[in-house]
């Protein structure tokens, strides 16, 4: 298993800028800890029906029924930036 | 003024019910216990003193009418800071939700609201639930009212002091990890982690959707089962809240108990072993039939987890980007926006974790990483099923040690996370499990023990542990965090 | 260098449900942005997805219409990517585990029925919407705006096979499957409304080669015509580069409708890292037997089986085609037209043609309430047994569309109907052929074009209204 990764690769995947001192030091964290996950991953183990939820939860669909939610001025509330009752960014690209 | 020495959530009820004082000086001792403690302490981040007083009223006025809502009615709660409390702000104890007001209730709080309740305030965490000391919140560490100069254990840190110290009756941590009951072992108080699915999620910030669970902190277990009473249940906004009915155990002597052989052996300081040993063998002068078993996965535990849980949270917290609410940092476009918010907004160990979860999901890791835990949980859960066919509770250390001091953990990140060995296993296999506190070490410091059972069986773990309780009579020791004049 | 292109589509399908994919919040066409909103759909820290019951019915008859093989034990996966419009920078879709897999789609095309085979089917949730302000082209803009309402609502994702030849296959592919989920009620179907939306994957490779060429994914078309105009476009321009010896680059290009031709978008090459995982905020779907079975009955006609249906009446292919994909009121009408009368292609263009043009010229695009498929059929009739002429018919159809009457009364009391009395006819001729014995002779020598003067010299006689063909067939017989 290839333990090379390149933290700045991963870093733009997670949308966080990281400066040069937490490039190194990151590197560093997650090979100490990939290395302890090692054993794990060289474990054999069977593909065995892998439930998320140890319990078995069996899945209850809503009803297709309306229901009051947050209105206008609590959903924009918490806006950093606001324009005409829109939320307001800088231009995302495509 | 009430006196809050040794004040439970039961006999706060019984003195309200039978009028020996009223919710509103109840409330007020409270808020004085706070007002002393919290410069030492730092456990609130924020406190509710005006809507407390308000509500303490009007439990007075259903007092005066004789129509308590129940047994919560008038009791001071506090509520960790990673649960939404409407119009209040939520920071997860992060730079980045520094100025975020929740829109919405939790459904727990929500609950409690309807009993009743009084909240105290929210209380300090590590940031988004990440840790296991408190020392990674934004906003400064809380300390230990046992000795100022430990930790309370995390993540749930503010939540464990603050009901040690008795600045409220009882409170809500979450639990992924082990962050309800390893800080309560720190802070000698009740911790109790639910069946996954019994409480709802709905409003909880979260950090790993598989495995976090809210849960009590008190100062028994019969307090805690009031206050889980009171927020468990199905709820249709959580779609893995449980519909299944409790199931029971035997609460007595009957009761068979087994001892995790792989929790009892390296890693674990000999005190606290001994102290695991010594309430054992009360147990066995009661005639309890007690038996050591293996969970050989356990000692995978550590790794599962932490590749489960970063792999979930880097999707839980891709939402922190400046967009629609929180902090925001300028950037030329919205991609540089977002990482630039984040680069600034996240600690150093919730980056850690984002980045280690994005890795172990990524094209080409998944298998290897991501794939093997599911399939490892998958194992642990096998073995817990198994070892519960011969006994009825499994007892364990709760963590490898006593509070440690500030600093002595943070050099290695590796070093933090086997705090957790001993209570990831219940929450990777869904299972309720509880951290009572049992005796004092020679430094003052609590020890405390684990009790795991089957999934559904919250109601007899807690009063099995109501029962442990009277045999161990824990009796709480001077705390240090205060300096006397 | 002949190149044959393959082309792939990718449709999605928003259901016409009342609430959104994973909360109750409306699902609403409306201008006022951020308005149906919830912690849920906007995104909020705490909040959690519970799917829609009646989205994951409708999927299923979508699946089921298609012959998909149905997933019993469904998952949801999140798609992990950043962008704004998406409230959890992840989407809740479906990975491995679609909800319908290996289906096919009959099209018509270029007079020939051919399936399209359909890869999956899946359910996932829309993105809010960006506005980009300022600047007018996405790269120049200042600020973009974000509106959440969208955010949420339930969206199926069809994926077909790389089976598809031509661009005008691509397009009959959307009409029949728009006509598909208008026809089985789980969408609204308009294109102007972004109720379907599609991108293409486009290769060219050479006849002999066994491996599909390099594929490039074409976005942002937003009409059937943009379609067409995009893939041929990118045909041409692969075509031309391989012929140039120059290498396809695997990317995504927009439709630019000014320019009229794909430009290519600065993102990176090559495919994202989704990181898929199952969602565990969303248990296993377990769909019984039951459920599946249920949508299996209560599956309406299909517009392959009802163009089937239109065939043995007699229609032609495009005849067929071209009902099956009209509004429903036009089918539903030439369908109780057609029981009425004898001939079903009489049927299908009095409908189709005369009355859709007739309603167009007044700038109506419904029909009347009152004109039902007896009224119509009445009329036919009268043009079928000769009693009206075409050109009255259409008269009366104008009447009929203005207001309630029977076409037979009407043409009675209006003194329309053709007088089709042979003897009467032939009185007349013999009368009209004795006071233009000059014209009768010019006819004998071949100048056949004068019967239509004859014709209607003889008309202008009659006091009822005549059958010309019959008054032509007469005078035909006494001038020969």
């Amino acid at each position: 298993m290839s333990k090379k990764f390149d933290i700045q690769e991963i870093a733009k995947l997670a949308s966080i800028e990281l400066n040069e001192n937490e490039v190194k030091s990151l590197t560093e964290d997650l090979g100490i800890i990939l290395e302890h996950v090692e054993t794990l991953s060289n474990l054999e183990l069977n593909d065995s029906d892998i439930t998320i939820h140890p319990l078995g939860i069996e899945l209850t669909l809503r009803e297709d029924e309306v229901e009051e939610g947050l209105s206008h001025e609590e959903s924009i509330s918490n806006a950093p930036e606001e324009s005409e009752g829109h939320f307001k960014v800088p231009p995302s690209m495509d | 003024m009430v006196d809050l020495k040794n004040m439970t959530i039961k006999n706060a009820h019984k003195g309200l019910r039978d009028k020996l004082f009223s919710a509103s000086e109840l409330t007020e001792s409270i808020f004085e216990v706070a007002a002393n403690s919290e410069s030492v302490l730092h456990a609130h981040l924020l406190l509710m003193h005006e809507e407390a007083v308000q509500g303490a009223k009007e439990t007075d006025q259903r007092i005066s009418k004789d129509n308590m809502l129940g047994a919560l009615d008038g009791i001071p709660i506090s509520i960790k800071d990673n649960m939404n409390l409407k119009g209040h702000g939520t920071t997860c104890s992060s730079k980045i939700l520094s100025n975020y007001i929740s829109p919405y209730d939790a459904t727990v709080v929500k609950r409690l609201r309807e009993s009743g309740t009084i909240f105290v305030g929210k209380t300090n965490l590590d940031e988004f639930a990440m840790g296991s000391s408190t020392e990674n919140s934004a906003y400064g560490p809380t300390r230990n009212p046992w000795n100022p100069d430990c930790v309370p254990g995390g993540s749930s840190g503010g939540s464990a002091a603050v009901v040690s110290v008795g600045s409220a009756l009882g409170s809500l941590g979450s639990d992924t990890g082990g962050s309800i009951r390893q800080p309560a072992s720190f802070c000698g108080v009740v911790g109790f982690k639910p069946t996954y699915g019994t409480v709802s999620r709905f409003g909880l910030i979260a950090f790993a959707s598989s495995l976090d669970q809210i849960g009590p902190f008190t100062k028994t277990a019969e307090d805690a089962k009031i206050i889980y009473e009171a927020i468990s249940g199905h709820d249709s906004k959580d779609a893995t809240s449980l519909k299944l009915k409790a199931k029971s155990l035997p609460e007595d002597s009957s009761a068979k108990v087994g001892i995790v052989k792989e929790l009892m052996g390296e890693g674990i300081s000999d005190d606290v072993k001994s102290e695991v040993e010594r309430i054992i063998k009360i147990l066995e002068m009661e005639g309890h039939q007690v038996s050591e078993v293996s969970l050989p996965m356990t000692k995978m535990a550590i790794s599962i987890y932490y590749l489960i849980a970063p792999a979930e949270c880097s999707a839980n917290l891709a939402r922190f980007d400046g967009v629609r609410f929180g902090l925001r940092r300028e950037g030329g476009n919205s991609y540089e926006m977002s990482e630039k918010t984040r680069a600034v907004g996240f600690g150093d160990e919730v980056k850690r974790r984002i980045l280690l979860g994005t890795y172990a999901l990524s094209a080409g890791y998944y298998d290897a990483y991501y794939g093997q835990a599911l399939k490892a949980r998958n194992q642990v859960v096998n073995e817990f099923r198994e070892v519960f066919s011969s006994v009825d509770y499994l007892i364990s250390p709760t963590t490898p040690s006593t509070a440690f001091k500030f600093g002595e953990k943070t050099s290695n990140p590796l070093e933090m996370y086997m705090s957790d060995s001993c209570t990831i296993p219940a929450n990777l296999a869904g299972l309720p499990a509880i951290s009572i506190p049992t005796g004092i070490n020679n430094d003052g410091m609590p020890y405390s023990i684990q009790i795991m059972s089957p999934e559904l069986t919250d109601s007899s773990l807690l009063n099995f542990s109501s029962y442990i309780e009277k045999l161990v009579d824990f009796q709480h020791a001077p705390m240090k965090w205060k300096k006397e004049p | 260098m002949k190149l044959i292109p393959t082309i792939g589509m990718e449709t999605h399908v928003e259901l016409k449900t009342k609430s959104k994919m994973f909360c109750s919040c409306k699902v609403e066409e409306t201008e006022k942005p951020n308005t149906n909103l919830c912690p849920t759909c906007l995104g909020l820290p705490g909040a959690l997805p519970i799917p829609n019951k009646k989205a994951i019915e409708m999927i299923t008859l979508l699946g089921v219409s298609l012959d998909c093989e149905i997933t019993e034990n469904g998952m949801f996966h999140r798609k992990n990517y950043f962008y704004p419009d998406l409230p959890k920078n992840y989407q809740i879709s479906q990975f491995d585990y679609p909800i319908g897999l290996n289906g096919v789609l009959q099209i018509v095309s270029d007079n020939e029925i051919c399936d399209i085979e359909v890869e999956r089917v899946h359910m996932e949730e829309d993105t809010g919407k960006s506005i980009h302000v300022g600047g007018g082209r996405i790269d120049t803009a200042e600020s973009t705006l974000l509106d959440f309402n969208r955010s949420g609502i339930p969206l199926v994702e069809i994926v077909t096979k790389p089976v598809i030849s031509s661009s005008k296959h691509a397009v009959a592919y959307i009409e029949e499957l728009r006509q598909l989920v208008i026809d089985i009620g789980i969408s609204h179907g308009k294109l102007e409304l972004g109720n379907l939306r599609f991108d293409a994957n486009i290769s060219v490779a050479h006849r002999d080669e066994n491996e599909l060429g390099v594929k490039v994914e074409i976005k942002n078309m937003n009409s059937l015509r943009s379609l067409e105009r995009a893939i041929e476009y990118e045909i041409d321009r692969q075509t031309s580069l391989l012929e140039k010896n120059k290498k396809i680059i695997q990317e995504t290009r927009h439709w630019d409708e000014k320019l009229q031709k794909t430009i290519s978008m600065r993102t990176k090459e090559g495919s994202a890292d989704y990181r898929y995982f199952s969602d565990p905020d969303i248990p296993n779907m377990n769909l019984s037997k039951e459920f599946i079975e249920e949508a299996v009955s209560n599956l309406p006609e299909l517009p392959k089986d009802r163009r089937k249906r239109y065939l043995d009446l007699g229609l032609s292919l495009e005849e067929s085609s071209h009902i099956v994909k009209s509004e429903t009121w036009v089918r539903d009408l030439f369908e109780d037209v057609q029981v009425n009368v004898s001939n079903s292609r009489s049927a299908y263009l009095w409908t189709t043609g005369e009355l859709l043009g007739q309603l167009r010229k007044l700038n109506l695009d419904e029909k009347p309430k009152h004109l039902i498929g007896e009224n119509l059929a009445e009329l036919i009739c009268l043009v079928e047994e000769g009693k009206v002429s075409s050109s009255t018919a259409k008269e009366i159809l104008g009447e009929l569309i203005k207001s309630d009457l029977s076409p037979e009364n009407y043409a009675k009391s209006n003194n329309l109907i053709q007088e089709n009395d042979e003897d009467y006819i032939n009185n007349l001729v013999s009368q009209i052929i004795k006071e233009h014995e000059k014209i009768v002779e010019r006819i004998k020598l071949g100048e056949d074009k004068l019967v239509g003067f004859l014709i209607g010299e003889v008309m202008k006689e009659s006091t009822a209204s005549l059958n010309p063909g019959l008054v032509r067939e007469l005078i035909l017989k006494k001038t020969k």
